[in-house]
């Protein structure tokens, strides 16, 4: 962790022998939680070897998974990035009546499972939806097409970038935004200029997380999707499907680079987490 | 993939808001506190509006039928015991790992660190199937442990195993702002009475973290209730005894038994809405002054 | 000033960006979408690939995933080299047909049983008589059968050992799966023909079967390849499913063995074009001769070879050849009455006598 640890000293042999125990067993529970089940998907995703590897990779409905869960990611951050911004600002910044319940509202896509995402989803725009008739009209597919699955993934996202931007913005305050404003600054400058910069670390920490979410989302997809093979199937439904093929060493790996794709961006985070703090300490 | 980083990363003490009470000093309030409630009540209250319709559309008989059905009430059994297993388990477990974190130097204590963060990262799908290679029938360790009578894949040890994984940083990362803060002179002064460790911890050190680890064990109970991804893979969703409520949901959907799905739906995230709130405004306190 | 233009730049981007992907998003592939007939379509151009959508049941993606290059290969031919791209979907097929209705755009579906062509023709979404074709609209047939563990440990040769106490039996949900279906007519017809206890004839027996069978069952997948799965897993001391499923578990390296009852019903799998679809998308051409391409004996033998699939001929089917076993007592469903006499009189709400069976047993 990137925190410092706050040892209080203790002395004597009888101290080690408790510190080696609780770390044993600290260290074991992870090992067996953690390592174990991540060594065993290495293990059966590359045992075909390099040719098995580049045959499943270059396979046309695997790299339109990848495609897809790009374009369903790029969009879902970049929309709940934006309006996340709006929504931390008002929350860190605005003082009106039903600010409470807008700030529960940011809690509520935590509460929600995927699948009760993908549920209402299916409600409005399904088949005797809220809204069908509307895009029914227009000749616009939402379910078992892309649009209902970039929103049902934007539901899940919505809280990730309000709630690592807000805490900041609370704790700036505004003092340097009404400087830059008595200075003669546009608010879109001040914006831009002056409090952007100051939340960058949050801002660039909630979007990580967003994208891993998002990356890995499969619940809501699933309902939405029809995982049209070539059409609407993500990585996470491809890697469904393999299974359900009976080709486990296709769908392991391709949930391997999953988890690797997952992982770059934790340590990305990481990164991000100890510049956050290391300016926030400044 | 987590979602309670956010509230649980970043600084526990709350410093006073400088915007407390204070107007806009920036025009244009109004556009924005617009844009952000259209935003929200599209994206959240819509929703989530649509399925609270669908599911009192069946009226309270309605509702009491579909929760009342054998295979839901196991399926919600199932999920609450499986929760309450995997938060307690993990509240040992995390506020040990806490302490070792914060307490210990040792090498390898960064890797550690960052291996807790590592549920973060993994989508939920990848669990489970990680879970199956190393559990499944086909694999030598699974195999194994069949033959000795012991399933864990698709059986209620897999589920557990499961939640385990995904809900494994959030204490941690709830208790260990709290033990970075106490002061350590109130452990040292114990010590320098007699005391020893363990005494220290449970007398000492232990009454500032329970709200710390109350609050990481309340959001790990919410958050099991929802898993859906890792367990669609590991459970075997065999209704009545590895079927839980989220994939019976799923199910639900599947056969187009809307009314059904929206009435447990509804019972579920009000359980875990209401599990988060206490959370977040109780226990922690984060939010109540900003 | 309400909202800071750059604000709202992004946000017109982002708008644009989700509308642009809502309006392409139900074909990325260049074909043209229009929600008129097939008047609006233009001409075919060898140069554009063209798209075709096909909603299938769960089990035949193995042999689907041959058939189709070889048709691609065949139009490439005959057309300039024009490119048939194909976007397949497997499931459960009464949920598969469920979803067409709703709005999945499927162009050519392939299910397993004829009520769920039916629905989707219920809907107004096929409007030629599909059954007009060769062999009556079916493709491929197959029989019910047992997926039991190696040696067959609970000796379990026929439906009514089903019903044997302390036999956990794997079958799929009859309200998505059409496999489900087939194996509940499976051991309803056996019974009435006299076998699996039963006496010709008497469908209380029949009943009362079927109460004995869903009584053991444990867990009722959302597929016919999802209960082969999870048979394969471990649980359940059987699986009833297609015979052609069964093979290809095994072909894949499983070990189960697989029983044949005396009397067992011929599985007879329809294919048809979704003529709504086929119009909006302008690929009724392509459609048709895919559809047609599934009657042809060289799609036959991909049937036999790779899928496992019996003859579509009753007689054929019955008396097996090298590779498939001979049927004692093979019956269709129309020497049952039919699919309408069936849909009411075991599956009909309230009274079905299957569906009172199940309630009987679950209760």
């Amino acid at each position: 962790m990137s925190t410092p640890a706050v040892a209080v000293s203790l002395g004597g042999r009888r101290q080690k022998v408790v510190r080696g125990l609780l770390l044993t067993l600290c260290l074991s529970y992870v090992v067996v939680l953690l390592f174990a089940p991540f060594v065993g998907i290495v293990y059966t995703a590359l045992k075909g070897g390099i040719s098995a590897i580049s045959e499943t990779l270059g396979r046309t409905d695997v790299r339109h998974a990848y495609y897809l869960t790009a374009i369903i990611t790029v969009l879902t951050v970049l929309f709940t990035t934006i309006f996340g911004i709006v929504v931390a600002w008002v929350l860190a910044r605005d003082r009106f009546r039903g600010r409470a319940i807008m700030n529960a509202l940011v809690d509520l896509p935590f509460a929600v499972s995927p699948v009760i995402v993908g549920l209402t989803a299916v409600l409005l725009f399904g088949r005797g939806g809220w809204f069908e008739p509307f895009f029914d009209a227009r000749g616009i597919q939402i379910i078992f097409a892309l649009p209902s699955m970039i929103l049902v993934t934007a539901f899940i996202c919505i809280p990730f970038v309000i709630r690592s931007v807000a805490p900041i913005l609370d704790e700036l305050g505004t003092d340097e935004e009404e400087a830059a404003i008595t200075l003669g600054a546009s608010p879109r400058q001040t914006f831009f200029r002056v409090t952007l910069p100051n939340i960058r670390w949050g801002l660039l920490y909630g979007t990580a997380l967003a994208t891993a979410r998002s990356l890995g989302e499969v619940g809501a997809v699933l309902i939405v999707s029809g995982a049209i093979q070539g059409q609407t199937e993500t990585v996470p439904l491809f890697i469904l499907r393999a299974l359900e093929e009976r080709q486990e060493a296709a769908g392991y790996l391709i949930a391997l680079s999953l988890a690797a794709m997952s992982i770059l961006i934790l340590l990305g985070i990481e990164f991000l987490k100890r510049r956050q703090e290391k300016e926030r300490s400044l | 993939m987590s979602d309670q980083a956010l509230t649980l990363g970043g600084s526990s003490a709350p410093s006073a808001p400088k915007t407390r009470g204070r107007r806009l000093a920036v025009p244009g309030a109004w556009g924005l506190r617009g844009t952000a409630l259209l935003y929200l009540g599209a994206m959240v209250v819509l929703p989530l509006t649509a399925v609270v319709t669908r599911g009192v559309s069946a009226g309270f008989e309605g509702i009491k039928t579909a929760i009342t059905a054998p295979a839901a009430l196991d399926a919600l059994k199932l999920t609450l015991a499986t929760a309450a297993a995997a938060t307690v388990i993990n509240a040992f477990f995390g506020t040990l790992l806490a302490y070792v974190l914060v307490r210990y130097r040792f090498t390898g204590r960064a890797l550690l660190g960052a291996l807790v963060d590592l549920p973060f990262a993994i989508p939920t799908l990848v669990t489970g199937v990680m879970l199956v290679a190393l559990y499944g029938p086909n694999s030598p360790v699974g195999d194994f442990l069949g033959n000795h009578g012991v399933h864990i894949a698709f059986a209620w040890p897999g589920i557990l195993l499961a939640l385990l994984f995904v809900t494994l940083p959030f204490i941690v990362r709830t208790v260990q702002p709290v033990l970075l803060e106490i002061d350590p002179a109130e452990e040292e002064a114990s010590y320098v009475l007699g005391a020893n460790g363990f005494t220290t911890f449970w007398r000492v050190t232990l009454p500032h973290l329970r709200p710390a680890i109350a609050g990481g064990a309340l959001l790990t109970f919410a958050r099991c209730l929802s898993e859906f991804g890792a367990l669609v893979i590991i459970s075997g969703n065999i209704t009545g005894k590895t079927l839980t409520a989220p994939v019976y949901i799923f199910q639900l959907v599947s056969q187009f038994r809307y009314e059904e799905a929206a009435a447990i739906s509804m019972v579920l995230f009000a359980l875990s809405f209401v599990l988060v709130l206490i959370t977040e405004y109780v226990l922690l306190g984060r939010r109540k002054s900003s | 000033m309400r909202i800071s233009p750059a604000k709202r730049a992004l946000g017109a981007l982002v708008l644009t960006a989700l509308l642009a992907a809502a309006c392409g998003g139900s074909d990325d592939n260049g074909n043209t979408t229009t929600a008129a007939g097939a008047g609006d379509c233009p001409s075919p151009d060898p140069a554009t690939p063209l798209t075709l959508t096909l909603a299938a049941y769960s089990t035949p993606r193995e042999v689907y995933g041959k058939i189709i290059p070889a048709f691609q290969a065949l139009w490439k031919e005959d057309h300039d080299d024009q490119q048939v791209i194909f976007q397949e979907s497997y499931g459960g097929s009464t949920t598969q047909s469920q979803n067409v209705v709703n709005g999945f755009k499927a162009d050519v579906v392939a299910l397993s049983l004829a009520p769920d062509v039916d629905a989707i023709a219920d809907a107004g979404l096929i409007t030629h008589d599909w059954t007009d074709a060769p062999d009556k609209g079916m493709v491929s047939s197959s029989v019910v059968a047992f997926d039991v563990r190696p040696g067959n440990p609970k000796g379990l040769e026929d439906f009514d050992d089903l019903a044997q106490p302390g036999v956990e039996v794997l079958t799929p949900d009859p309200a998505q799966s059409g496999g489900a279906r087939w194996n509940i007519v499976g051991a309803f017809g056996a019974s009435l023909e006299g076998y699996a206890g039963g006496k010709k004839g008497d469908e209380a027996a029949a009943g009362e079967l079927l109460k004995g069978i869903f009584s053991n069952v444990t867990v009722l997948d959302k597929s016919a390849r999802d209960s082969i799965k999870n048979f394969e897993t471990g649980n359940g001391d059987v699986a009833i499913t297609y015979e052609n499923e069964i093979r290809t578990a095994q072909d894949a390296g499983l070990e189960d063995e697989m029983v044949i009852p005396p009397a067992t019903v011929l599985i007879e799998n329809p294919v048809a074009v979704v003529d709504e679809n086929v119009d909006e998308h302008c690929v009724r051409d392509v459609a048709e001769a895919f559809v047609d391409y599934l009657h042809t004996q060289e799609a036959k033998e991909l049937y036999t070879t790779v899928g496992f699939l019996r003859s579509t001929d009753a007689a054929e089917a019955a008396k097996g050849s090298d590779d498939f076993p001979a049927i004692k007592d093979l019956f269709t469903v129309d020497d049952l009455g039919g699919w309408d006499t069936i849909n009411d009189k075991v599956f009909g709400e309230p009274d079905g006598i299957f569906t009172k069976a199940f309630a009987e047993a679950q209760g």
